[in-house]
């Protein structure tokens, strides 16, 4: 039996979270060649952002939900990422966010999340999700309040200190 | 929706299928071990982790990828091979990597004859290479059993590597694999 692997489409108002494709490359090497991409793993090299995409499409093959690409509703250019992530080191399934560069600071990020958020309580039975957050990325920080997190522990992945915001049960919708 | 496939292909002893979270212990356990050397490792768990959903994610961006490979009688999970194609790579390789317990048995020469006949004649490729380290003389037995000869070395990131020439499809058509048994 051949795997076939279905990564869905969720619409808000401005965005498309969808499955990352080769055509985001630039934008995502551009944002991983950053000093910012620290709070998520980088720098990397083009090769090895080729490997990010890769790797979050694996992702959804090996867990079942993962990481989506958020695009612009109306030009399907990428603005940023959002979805569940659980490799190994993780203690369980984060709601994590990353908004490329020039993208944040217009809600995009919180459109988004709220969007996976509600996706994940009702698809993968993931209600109430850990966002992992150094403390220093302090933009992140007010997101995960805003959008009704709170700071649950102290804790660690892959050897780096960060806090562990715990987020409201959702709703299934 | 974004939909892909990873077929399901079988050799006398094995299946080569898509690879499963549960595989991925026994990768761990290989990348923690000596042999791994010879193909990128040693590496941590997490970074393995990553490595086989990368692989996965190749078959969504490549349409090919590597197989997992099982063996039949057993259903044990004994390593990985198939088409392999990052960003960076010149041409599309012909992979195999077996874990520690696995090698030995022919399997890698077996799922590697199955990979390139899929490549020829399911994908249409007109040729291909298989990349070792020159330390790594057991990948290059099978090079050699599966007709291939060493063209050239190359710096890769891992210090010098040889890419090794498959047969082409015509080749394989006028001596068959008898011609290289």
């Amino acid at each position: 039996m051949s795997l076939t692997l279905n990564i869905p489409v969720i619409e808000t108002e401005r965005l498309r979270l969808r499955a990352h494709r080769e055509g985001d490359l630039d934008v995502i090497a551009a944002f991983f060649a950053d000093d910012r991409s620290a709070f998520v793993g980088g720098p990397k090299n083009r090769a090895e952002s080729w490997r990010v995409i890769s790797g979050a499409l694996g992702h959804w093959a090996l867990r079942g939900y993962g990481m989506w690409l958020v695009a612009d509703k109306t030009t399907d250019a990428p603005i940023g990422g959002v979805g569940f992530l659980n490799p190994e080191g993780w203690d369980e399934a984060e709601l994590g966010w990353h908004m490329f560069n020039g993208h944040e600071g217009k809600g995009y990020a919180y459109e988004a999340t709220v969007a996976a958020k509600s996706y994940g309580a009702t698809h993968f039975g993931i209600p109430a999700p850990i966002s992992y957050i150094a403390p220093a990325n302090t933009r992140s920080v007010a997101l995960a309040k805003r959008l009704g997190a709170t700071y649950e522990r102290d804790g660690e992945v892959l050897g780096n200190a960060c806090h562990i915001y715990r987020h409201s049960k959702a709703e299934a919708a | 929706m974004m939909r892909y496939e990873v077929p399901q292909l079988e050799t006398d002893r094995l299946i080569l299928r898509a690879h499963r979270e549960s595989d991925i212990a026994s990768e761990i356990e290989f990348f923690q071990t000596d042999p791994s050397k010879m193909v990128g490792g040693p590496k941590a768990a997490d970074d393995v982790w990553r490595y086989i959903s990368m692989m996965m994610g190749h078959w969504a961006l490549r349409g090919y990828g590597l197989w997992a490979l099982e063996e039949k009688a057993t259903g044990t999970y004994v390593g990985r091979a198939g088409l392999w194609m990052p960003l960076g790579y010149d041409e599309p390789e012909i992979g195999w990597t077996l874990m520690n317990h696995a090698t030995g048995k022919g399997y890698a020469t077996e799922a590697a004859q199955t990979a390139r006949a899929y490549a020829y004649d399911v994908l249409g490729w007109d040729t291909a290479v298989s990349l070792t380290l020159p330390e790594n003389t057991a990948s290059q037995a099978v090079a050699k059993r599966l007709g291939a000869s060493l063209e050239r070395t190359f710096e890769s990131k891992y210090g010098p590597a040889q890419i090794w020439r498959h047969p082409s499809p015509s080749d394989l058509e006028n001596g068959g694999m008898e011609a290289y048994a």
